[in-house]
């Protein structure tokens, strides 16, 4: 089971790995617009990310810091209300009156005297009519407090007695103030201002309808520095709205806000449409400040906060973080919409660039595909100046070159059928000549007429090799019987005035060599060189091998020719085939340079370029002509020949 | 070409509906600051007045930043410490010079706030004036009590209380515009409807329960057959409530107060104060901050008006009044 998994493992990568291979085989148009989309989208994709990631954190840490200073600078203000409020309880606290009303020695208004004490009003009028007036100035005293701090909603002075003194306070019900819970608190933390947060179930109450929620109560109890007892306290409603102030303006991001929780959790201020109500003091670690993440009726709110280390209060700012900040959600929406137009424009470029790098490459293949399915007339349209154009003319000059040479290579067969055609004709004569001629020999030698038969003889030799059973390569000693029989003959006719000198070296006589090559250059000797000269002349005919090639050499000494017409010989020899073209008709040998073409452009057909005929002569001292003729070692077999014999 | 089309119709099509969903949301997410009227934190709309730590301001100025929290905006609270003209016009420059976005004024005199009312309006600062008129100012509009009604509400209670005979004194606040019109609805219904009473005395009281109270006392002794006090404000009707115990003529004398502060209620329920006039106080700084708004965000047509626009805006509203007495004086206690 195993086995069988790694092996369908094996062949899905495989796969994958062939489908990857494959990318290589797909048209170079996808190629380039894939290449090109990588380069163009890629990149911007990747800088988006990158930004959109840099700035999302950056600005989460500027956002967090400034929160904090924020948050800082709130408490920082909240503390200085605070203290306000607690330099008011001193100032009250050191009051000569407030001491003396502390002490009873002045009356202050008792719970109860609301609705009840109706109709005998009559005990109380003496001592009303004796210390209203210094009850009156400590509300007149309190009174100036909430003149200087329109924020303070009431001040209530309270003595052990339970007697109250307050500018707008007064007991709702006739149960004792000293039971209260704010007062309780008072005494506990003993002459040390307490913040109480909202008032909740309190016996005390003003005229004007401030709900609790509203007000914000601190009290402080006063002690009597000798005996240390409390002698009473003071309490202060402030209104929220000081509170409120300091933290409602702050806006937070788009729809971040401040809110603040007492240390208990429940919260103080909270603007209307807060999120959350309260927050759990549970969630906020030991630190003063900082942030933290927290997931609420399925949003997740980041909650960065600060602690006033005198009132207890902890400064919130509360933001979604489902809607981070809004500015980089507009560099994110700004950053999407260049991605937008990158893809755009990249689209496009892509589309294009790589079409016109791609097109003109297919053209240029439909033309190669047209010619190599054998149309060489197709030409490379377009004038482009890229490389691709340049590619088509090189196509074209390529093509005409390759028209070129098949026409030469054409003509080149057609000259060899022709030579070897004539060459054949050549062979069917002589051979009825040579029976003949061997018949005159033999009657020759039967008559006596010995020259007669010698000369017949040389003659029918020279033919015999001449034909050679229609060999082209023949053993060089036959080369060299040939050409000796030749010059036999042409001894007998000139007699003294022809002298021959030849030299054939040992290792040159074992080879091979193309049939009748002398005979044309000798001949030419005799007639043009020979022949023009006065007196008689010489021949020197050497044949010798000279590193790799051999070397035929035919020298005279006979009139020689003149420079042009030797730079003309030249030029015929350096393209021989054409030459000969240009001079038909002519029989062999009826040219004086016929025959030396022929040899050329047999060796030259043969055995190639580097090998042939050299010319060099001086006029009215002699023509020296070497060939060079690679070595031979062995005649080439070639079934040709079989067929050959039997003519 | 077709699948270009194809892919940029398709990138075209996303990027629309990315433009879209951003601006849906971004309306969303700024959804919960519409609705209704909201102005900015950066507006401070300012309520002055004067002796400003007078418990008799706490309500006003409670309607006042309930309105301002009602609209989003900031209000602040100031005023003369004493019952002093000079200091409230300085305070009143003070703020003007503030440039706040409206200014709620009780005028401590009607003539001498006049020309600093009409600078602030000049200004560009709307000013409403409650609770005290000063007629001849550019302020577009006055919220308060219809003192002159409440004097005559008061005169009819009277008149009620003592069957319709006996001598009337006044304690009241002379030269400020709602105390002198509560005097002279008091007194002219006297004279109007009840020829068997009259005013034997007017007395200044300064609004102060100490002056009052000596202003009362020597009023008992002039006139030993006075049968009742109406007092024009509720720190001297506490006074008065106090002379009259002095003089140990507690419920022999008539008192009619004005304004429904706890000593005052407290008398009513002990029958001291046989009854109080309730102003329609948080009426006064709700609306006034209410139209301060309007006028600052140019909601509505100031009056008057140079053409024939009828101004939406009232140039007098009356606050309302109520009568407390004993029977229903603990519907006015604090809950």
């Amino acid at each position: 089971m195993i086995i069988m998994q790694n092996r369908n493992r094996a062949e899905s990568w495989r796969e994958g790995m062939s489908r990857w291979l494959r990318f290589g085989d797909l048209p170079l148009r996808y190629k380039l617009v894939i290449l090109f989309l990588m380069v163009g989208i890629l990149p911007s994709i990747a800088l988006s990310v990158l930004v959109n990631w840099t700035v999302n954190r950056i600005v989460d840490q500027q956002v967090t810091s400034n929160t904090i200073q924020l948050i800082g600078k709130v408490n920082q203000t909240l503390d200085n209300d605070m203290e306000n409020l607690q330099n008011i309880t001193y100032l009250i606290g050191f009051d000569p009156r407030t001491e003396r009303f502390l002490n009873g020695e002045i009356q202050g208004d008792k719970p109860a005297v609301g609705t009840e004490d109706t109709g005998d009003s009559g005990p109380r009028t003496a001592s009303v009519k004796q210390d209203n007036t210094e009850n009156y100035e400590i509300k007149r005293y309190l009174q100036g407090f909430t003149t200087l701090y329109p924020e303070i909603a009431s001040i209530l002075l309270v003595n052990r007695e339970g007697e109250y003194i307050s500018n707008e306070m007064y007991a709702r019900s006739p149960a004792s103030l000293t039971e209260e819970e704010w007062y309780r608190e008072a005494v506990l933390n003993e002459g040390i201002f307490t913040v109480l947060g909202h008032p909740a179930e309190r016996n005390v109450t003003t005229h004007v309808h401030y709900g609790n929620e509203e007000l914000v109560s601190v009290v402080r109890s006063i002690v009597d520095p000798d005996t240390r007892e409390v002698t009473g306290a003071v309490l202060i409603d402030l209104k929220l709205r000081a509170v409120a102030r300091a933290v409602r303006d702050v806006t937070l991001g788009k729809s971040g806000y401040l809110m603040v929780a007492e240390a208990g959790g429940s919260s103080i201020y909270a603007p209307e449409d807060s999120i959350i109500p309260s927050i759990p003091p549970s969630w906020f670690p030991e630190e003063d400040s900082g942030a933290l993440i927290r997931e609420v009726n399925g949003e997740r709110l980041q909650l960065i906060y600060g602690t006033s280390s005198f009132t207890g209060w902890r400064t919130i700012g509360v933001f979604p973080t489902s809607e981070t900040v809004y500015e980089v959600r507009e560099i994110r929406f700004y950053m999407i919409c260049f991605l937008f137009v990158v893809c755009l424009f990249g689209v496009a470029a892509s589309y294009t660039l790589s079409q016109s790098i791609s097109r003109p490459i297919w053209q240029l293949m439909s033309f190669m595909q047209k010619a190599e399915s054998g149309d060489l007339t197709t030409r490379y349209w377009g004038n482009r100046q890229d490389e691709v154009g340049m590619l088509g003319r090189s196509f074209n000059r390529m093509l005409l070159q390759i028209r070129k040479l098949m026409k030469l290579s054409e003509l080149r067969e057609k000259q060899k059928r022709e030579a070897e055609l004539r060459s054949l004709q050549a062979h069917i004569k002589p051979h009825f000549l040579y029976n003949t001629l061997d018949t005159i020999h033999w009657m020759a030698r039967k008559k006596g007429a010995d020259d007669v038969s010698d000369l017949v003889e040389s003659l029918s030799r020279l033919f015999r090799i001449g034909l050679s059973k229609g060999d082209d390569i023949i053993p060089m000693s036959d080369e060299w019987t040939h050409i000796s029989s030749y010059l036999q003959i042409q001894k007998t006719r000139y007699r003294d005035r022809l002298q021959v000198e030849m030299e054939l070296s040992p290792e040159a006589e074992k080879l091979y060599v193309l049939k009748l090559l002398l005979q044309p250059i000798v001949e030419n000797a005799i007639y043009h060189g020979i022949k023009a000269r006065r007196g008689p002349g010489r021949i020197v005919i050497k044949a010798q091998v000279n590193g790799d090639v051999l070397l035929l050499s035919v020298q005279d000494n006979g009139a020689g020719m003149s420079s042009d017409r030797l730079e003309a010989l030249r030029k015929q020899l350096a393209d021989p085939v054409t030459a000969m073209e240009a001079t038909p008709g002519e029989g062999l040998g009826g040219s004086r340079s016929y025959g030396m073409l022929n040899v050329q452009a047999r060796i030259k057909l043969t055995f190639g370029d580097e090998y042939g005929i050299t010319i060099d002569s001086t006029e009215n001292e002699g023509t020296t002509v070497v060939i060079t003729h690679p070595l031979v070692h062995a005649v080439p077999s070639s079934s040709d020949h079989d067929g050959r014999d039997r003519l | 070409m077709k699948k270009m089309m194809l892919v940029y119709g398709a990138l075209l099509l996303a990027f629309f509906t990315y433009v879209f969903m951003y601006r849906l949301e971004d309306k969303r997410s700024s959804a919960w600051e519409e609705g209704g009227l909201h102005g900015s934190m950066g507006e401070n709309y300012v309520m002055v007045t004067f002796q400003s730590g007078m418990e008799y301001w706490k309500n006003i100025l409670k309607g006042f930043e309930d309105g301002g929290d009602a609209l989003g905006v900031t209000v602040d609270y100031r005023g003369s410490t004493q019952y002093d003209v000079e200091e409230q016009i300085t305070v009143l420059e003070q703020v003007i010079a503030k440039k706040p976005a409206g200014i709620a004024l009780s005028a401590i005199d009607s003539k001498a706030l006049t020309s600093t009312i009409n600078k602030a309006v000049d200004a560009g600062i709307p000013v409403v004036l409650f609770d005290a008129d000063a007629p001849d100012s550019k302020a577009y509009s006055f919220l308060a009590t219809n003192n002159y009604n409440a004097g005559v509400a008061a005169a009819d209670k009277m008149a009620q209380l003592l069957g319709r005979e006996g001598e009337i004194g006044i304690v009241t606040q002379p030269g400020q515009q709602n105390h002198d019109d509560r005097s002279e609805g008091f007194r002219d219904t006297l004279e109007q409807r009840y020829p068997g009473m009259s005013v034997v005395e007017i007395r200044e009281g300064k609004g102060d329960t100490l002056v009052a109270k000596e202003a009362a006392a020597d009023m008992l002794d002039k006139h030993p057959d006075l049968k009742g006090i109406f007092v024009t404000e509720a720190s001297g009707g506490m006074g008065v409530a106090d002379a009259v115990i002095g003089a140990d003529k507690a419920n022999r004398i008539t008192i009619i107060g004005f304004d429904t502060n706890k000593g005052t209620l407290d008398r009513i329920s002990d029958g001291t104060i046989a009854a109080t006039i309730a102003q329609g106080t948080w009426n006064m700084g709700y609306w006034s901050l209410q139209y301060l708004f309007h006028l600052h965000h140019g909601l509505t047509v100031p009056a008057p008006t140079l053409g024939n626009d009828v101004s939406p805006l009232p140039t007098r509203v009356d606050t309302g009044i109520s009568i407390v007495t004993r029977e229903n004086v603990n519907d006015y206690y604090a809950k």
